[in-house]
């Protein structure tokens, strides 16, 4: 260190200067000083007198002056944006001497340049004067033979001609024409005033023209040296044609006329005060009032327009009607501008002009016009309702029969009678249909058409029926041939497949009524299904939610109509319907609605009148027009929304979402978290209902007992199960967890018919295990496996009574088999555990699903996916039929949904009445694909996956023992 | 109660805001009251001896929207320097600032335990901010408005804003779910009845309106004044009797609350009232003006 301190190295002396009173001069100055003792010189750095540092050294900045090390400006070098080259050739930029200059060297330049551009030195003057100046500049300074300063005029460089400055000298001004009119023009203009004013009698009307005429002349005077410098002006556009447009093309014999008229050859254009009569049409528009259209032939000057914009000409006109003998006087006074002769040889000019005004008076409208709009509804319905109604006629014995007619009925109500023909051709040689030609039930039939009419009369209109007639030809052209040829009992239940006049009727119905005074605000009427057609009630209160939700309406009718429902029904109601007007939104609601079809049937006797008729409605919807015009808004939506856990706590509030995972994005949030939940839990009750012989349709207030209807027999039947589950672990290992999705699977290809029960596959699919493979491995570990029995399915659309179950299981003594009724029940217990607590948390069944989803996801891949495409394939038709875009998310949500149900439905033993042998054999061949997979997942994970199912289902068990 | 009870007399001015008022609010017991204006300062004052307490000073721009605690501990405000401000009253300083919002910041609120602000900002969205903790991270953003949310108010369990896409929502935090009643009109200003079942929207198109908040129904409009290009105020009576609102011209309009009609209407500024606060408890009022002027009415 000492070695260091004495190679100090002192700049200057450091002197405290007072009047550096910034702070950070100060430090700066501080600094300095402490540098000088303490550093190095290269670790020494300089600074200016603020303090700042200006040197930065080489590789760090450099000198900084203005911006920071940069050039003049904050962003530096500012690359250039790229452009593509091949568009656009990067053009060479021409640099100039200002490209090189800073802005102080620029206000330099500038400041000495300035100065008049000989280019606009349009008389010579300054030429002349810079001239003289340099000459004189010259003369001074160089030696001269003449001394003495030599006149001007000798040096005055020739920039005007001798013949120019003759001119100047003869009084012409530069910019004047040269052509000297002034004469003879000025003279022949002022004999024509006097003429004028010799008329000028004592007439308003003369008076007015000759003032005008005196107003004429100055403007003129004036203009005349403006405008005579055609060197400037070469053809000014004057006319109010379009660019480029030649009205003279046709006839250009019209075009010396026209140019006579020009303002740029004034001569000419100054005619109309002579007493000129060569013009062609020089009678102008002058007789034409301002603002009638002008003609091709007709040209309207600019100056003529200029001056006589007052509509003085009109009146002028009038007057030459009115006094006919003042005609000739007129004729000579203004012979150019009124009533020009001036006529094209061979033309003649007509004596009287037949332009005359046309007035169109506005039609009458009569005295009795209502401005509204009637519909004629009213009048069909009424027609409809006075038919005389057939006697009521005491339904057949055969239920099946009674069924069909009512089916029928409502469809020949729906579609018209082109569809009862055409039931009626088909079904010729079917006994079935005999009361379509009068056999037994046709009473019985009538009756039902009269009241299905009734019921449908106010929706369907006769013009409707010619249209949806061919509607529902297609239909049953393509849907029912194959199905109704097979088995009439099918044609029950798929007979009401026609869905599309029937929602074609129904949107109808919602346009008419509903959307008819706002129809920018009924944004999607294309598909309204009826979801809750077994519940009337239900079904009304969803329409209402449609109709508040399309038109946003006040919701009180909500409140008031299901004012028996509890709070949480009353909200999970509510997001049904949400779910179930969002499907049909997206137009898939196709499946759903076909749901409980079974039903349909037997609800359609006594469902009530779904609409109120649309004629009365919409008269009040007409009367209330501006009511619910401004009832559009205000709009209520409802969405959801995650409020975030912390702001929950903050609030003091429990967290709806607690312990929910993220939400989805919202368009799809409703969609996964509350579709089809209530579908589900439903089709689970319905199930129960035909497991417990209720034949007759459910509503929701009947679904308590129901359930716990279905639960007793689930007790049974769980008695009954207990002790064969004992010894089969092993099978459970291989079966237990993966038969239900594979069922699932499998029964996912019947999308159309959510009813069907999966009782059969099931059974059928438990023995094709059993066959194939469960064989070989039961002879391994020396269990005794029977031989396959035949198996037939329940042909008959009776339910099957709780006592056939066992009946059922009987034959098949098989532990597999056991194994397969065990999960059943298992299956069962779940979904009605399931519905026990809250049917409708939608999130504990999704949770559920999940789960169901998770465990066979794993282990199930692989032919899931084979499977998705298979049923992706046979669902296009539908689909298409369905005129549905559905995304592909949806669709495997619904899959899902769908799968969640089936294995739901599988558990009730009760009537798979329509399994055709197709179906199953195409079954068989899947599961054999399914074993052979299995072959090959390790049983380890199956086993795990059936363990962790297991224990729940046990434990569910136990709940219910309690 | 009677046109006679409204507070139409001027009990005090309150002088000392440079340039325009934008806000005026009366805490909690309607003892003080706080204002902020252009010149962005947020004043404390006792409107009813007309005194003026204290200043706040540390908003950038204009202050657009302050609220006290209920404990009057904290204040929260919020304008154009789009931050929003959690000042302590007493000592006057800013204990934190919440950045976070993309542009102006239109309102704010606390909620019943000041635990939370929540801020309504040109930006299109609801912030909540935690005033618990340091994070000065907003803990949630709520951005499903379209436009710029104007006015924000909250009840124990709900969030309710009013946005110039013409939409009032309200977030249910109990219920997790969003309700949006489209008015149809751009909402400057929204405030709640004192019974909590009503929210009055003021609209752009000179007119308020009266909503059911379970159903979302339209019960009544108020109109005469006029308010088009401001951001102004509205509210209720304490009695929920009378609908109170300003106008451009510098007028004070009483409604009736059930058939609309004027009751009420006199010159109060001399230009904008941008500021409506009626007294909890007695019928005492205070308008905030362009003019500069924040004045106190009393029956």
């Amino acid at each position: 260190m000492a070695s260091d301190e004495e190679d100090f190295v002192f700049f200057g002396t450091p002197i405290e200067r007072e009047e550096d009173t910034i702070s950070r001069k100060k430090k700066s100055i501080a600094e300095a000083s402490g540098q000088l003792r303490t550093l190095a010189p290269w670790k020494q750095e300089v600074r200016d007198e603020e303090g700042r540092r200006r040197f930065h050294g080489a590789f760090s900045g450099g000198f900084s002056a203005g911006y920071f090390n940069t050039v003049g400006s904050k962003e530096g070098w500012t690359p250039q944006t790229f452009t593509s080259s091949r568009k656009k050739r990067a053009e060479i930029k021409q640099q100039d001497l200002s490209n090189f200059l800073d802005d102080d060297e620029k206000a330099e330049l500038e400041g000495n340049s300035l100065g008049t551009s000989m280019q606009f030195d349009t008389f010579g003057f300054t030429a002349a004067e810079i001239a003289r100046k340099q000459s004189e500049k010259e003369q001074n300074e160089r030696p001269s033979a003449i001394p003495g300063p030599a006149p001007d005029e000798l040096v005055v460089p020739a920039t005007d001609s001798i013949g120019v400055r003759l001119m100047l000298k003869m009084g012409w001004r530069r910019g004047q024409s040269i052509k000297s009119s002034k004469s003879t023009h000025y003279d022949a203009r002022r004999e024509a005033r006097k003429a004028f004013l010799a008329f000028a009698g004592p007439e308003d009307a003369e008076a007015e023209d000759a003032m005008e005429t005196a107003a004429e002349l100055p403007t003129d005077d004036l203009n005349r040296f403006q405008k005579s410098t055609p060197v400037y002006v070469l053809n000014p556009k004057q006319d109010m044609y379009g660019l480029g447009y030649d009205p003279f093309k046709g006839a250009p014999e019209f075009r010396d006329n026209k140019r006579s008229h020009l303002p740029g050859n004034r001569e000419s254009g100054h005619k109309k005060s002579h007493p000129k009569k060569d013009g062609l049409f020089s009678f102008k528009p002058r007789n034409v009032a301002p603002g009638f259209g002008i003609g091709a032939l007709e040209e309207l000057d600019a100056e003529d327009e200029d001056v006589y914009a007052s509509g003085y000409d009109f009146e002028a006109f009038v007057e030459e009607v009115e006094e006919p003998s003042r005609l000739a006087i007129e004729d000579k006074k203004k012979p150019s501008s009124k009533q020009n002769d001036g006529v094209l040889p061979g033309f003649k000019a007509a004596s009287n002009t037949d332009y005359q005004l046309e007035r169109f008076d506005p039609p009458v409208v009569p005295k009795d016009f209502v401005p509204h709009h009637k519909f004629p509804t009213t009048l069909s319905v009424n027609q409809k309702l006075t038919e005389a109604p057939p006697p009521e006629v005491p339904p057949p014995v055969d239920n099946n029969l009674k069924v069909l007619i009512e089916g029928v009925a409502t469809l020949v109500a729906r579609c018209g009678t082109l569809f009862e023909e055409l039931s009626r051709e088909k079904n010729q040689s079917n006994p079935l249909f005999n009361f379509l030609n009068g056999g037994d039930g046709n009473d019985y039939y009538k009756r039902k058409l009269w009241e299905a009419r009734q019921k449908h009369g106010d929706k369907t209109k006769p013009l409707l029926n010619e249209k949806v007639a061919p509607n529902a030809q297609k239909m049953s052209a393509e849907t029912r041939g194959n199905i109704l040829g097979e088995k009439p009992l099918n044609r029950t239940t798929k007979e009401l497949k026609p869905v599309a006049p029937a929602t074609d009727n129904v949107n109808l119905q919602f346009h008419l009524s509903d959307t008819f005074t706002e129809p920018a605000l009924f944004v999607e009427p294309t598909e309204i299904a009826k979801p809750f057609q077994h519940d009337p009630a239900k079904q009304e209160r969803f329409e209402q939610y449609l109709k508040e939700k399309y038109r946003g309406g006040l919701r009180t009718i909500d409140a008031g109509g299901s004012s028996k429902m509890s709070e949480a029904a009353r909200a999970r109601e509510r997001l049904e319907f949400d779910t179930a007007a969002e499907a049909i939104t997206q137009g898939k609601w196709g499946k759903e609605s076909q749901l409980s079809s079974q039903q349909i049937l037997g609800a359609s006797t006594g469902l009530g009148l779904q609409f109120t008729s649309g004629g009365s409605e919409m008269n009040g919807v007409s009367q209330t027009e501006e009511v619910t015009t401004k009832s559009m808004f205000p709009k209520r939506e409802e969405f959801q929304w995650r409020p975030a856990p912390i702001l929950c706590k903050r609030f003091d509030l429990i967290d709806p979402y607690m312990g929910k995972p993220p939400p989805p994005p919202r368009s799809r949030s409703k969609l996964d978290s509350l579709i089809f939940m209530p579908d589900y839990v439903k089709a689970a009750t319905d199930d129960k209902n035909t497991f417990s012989n209720i034949s007759s349709p459910q509503v929701d207030e009947n679904r308590r007992t129901n359930v716990l209807d279905a639960e007793d027999k689930v007790e049974v039947e769980n008695v009954e199960v207990e002790n064969v589950e004992r010894p089969v672990d092993l099978y459970k290992a291989i079966f237990s967890d993966d038969s239900d999705d594979e069922d699932e699977n499998i029964n996912t290809d019947q999308p159309e018919d959510p009813t069907k029960k999966i009782e059969v596959a099931n059974t059928a699919l438990s023995r094709l295990m059993a066959g194939d493979f469960l064989e070989s491995l039961g002879k391994e570990l020396g269990l005794e496996v029977p031989p396959d029995q035949p198996y037939n399915p329940p042909e008959a659309i009776k339910k099957p009574t709780v006592q056939d179950i066992p009946q059922k299981h009987e034959p098949i003594d098989n532990d597999a088999h056991k194994n397969v009724s065990r999960q059943n029940t298992k299956e069962l217990k779940e979904t009605t555990f399931k519905r026990d607590e809250g049917s409708s948390d939608d999130e504990k069944s999704r949770k559920r699903s999940k789960r169901d989803y998770g465990s066979t996801g794993d282990s199930s891949d692989g032919y899931r996916d084979r499977y998705s495409s298979s049923r992706h394939k046979g669902r296009k038709k539908e689909t298409k039929a369905k005129r549905d875009k559905s995304s592909s998310d949806d669709e495997k949500s619904r899959k899902r949904s769908k799968r969640d149900y089936d294995s739901a439905s599988d558990s009730s033993d009760g009537y798979r009445d329509r399994h055709s042998s197709s179906r199953r054999k195409g079954r068989k061949k899947e599961h054999r694909k399914h074993s052979k997979h299995r072959h090959h997942e390790s049983s380890s994970r199956s086993r795990h996956s059936a363990d962790k199912e297991y224990p729940d289902s046990k434990s569910e068990r136990r709940k219910r023992r309690d | 109660m009677s046109g006679d009870d409204l507070p139409t007399k001027e009990a005090n001015v309150l002088k000392g805001h440079e340039g325009a008022v934008l806000t005026a609010r009366f805490n909690k017991d309607g003892n003080y009251c706080l204002s902020g204006g252009k010149d962005r300062t947020i004043r404390l004052w006792n409107p009813h001896r007309g005194i003026h307490i204290k200043t706040y000073k540390s908003h950038g721009r204009e202050v657009r929207d302050v609220h006290v605690t209920p404990d009057n501990s904290k204040i929260c405000s919020c304008g154009g320097d789009r931050q929003v401000f959690y000042w302590d009253v007493s000592t006057g300083r800013v204990i934190r600032k919440f950045r976070g919002h993309d542009s102006e910041v239109n309102a704010v609120k606390f909620n019943e335990y000041a635990s939370v602000v929540v801020s309504a900002g040109y930006d299109r969205s609801l912030r909540a901010w935690d005033c618990r903790s340091h994070s000065t991270e907003p803990i949630q953003i709520i951005d499903t408005f379209l436009d710029s949310v104007m006015s924000v108010c909250l009840t124990k369990t709900e969030i309710i804003a009013g946005s110039v896409d013409g939409t009032v929502r309200t977030f249910d935090i109990r219920m997790g779910r969003e309700l949006s009643d489209d008015l149809g009109q751009p909402v400057n200003c929204i405030s709640l009845s004192n019974d909590g079942n009503c929210v009055l929207a003021s609209c752009l198109d000179s007119t308020l309106r009266l909503l059911d908040r379970t159903t979302g129904e339209l019960l009544q409009e108020y109109k005469g004044h006029t308010c088009k290009s401001f951001k102004m105020d509205c509210c209720l009576t304490n009695s929920d009797a009378h609908v109170v609102g300003g106008s451009e011209d510098g007028q004070l309009f009483f409604w009736d609350l059930v058939d609309a009609s004027v009751v009420s209407s006199f010159r109060a500024h001399s230009s904008v009232v941008t500021s409506v606060s009626y007294h909890p408890k007695d019928n005492c009022m205070i308008t905030a003006s362009v003019d500069g002027s924040v004045r106190v009415w009393k029956a």
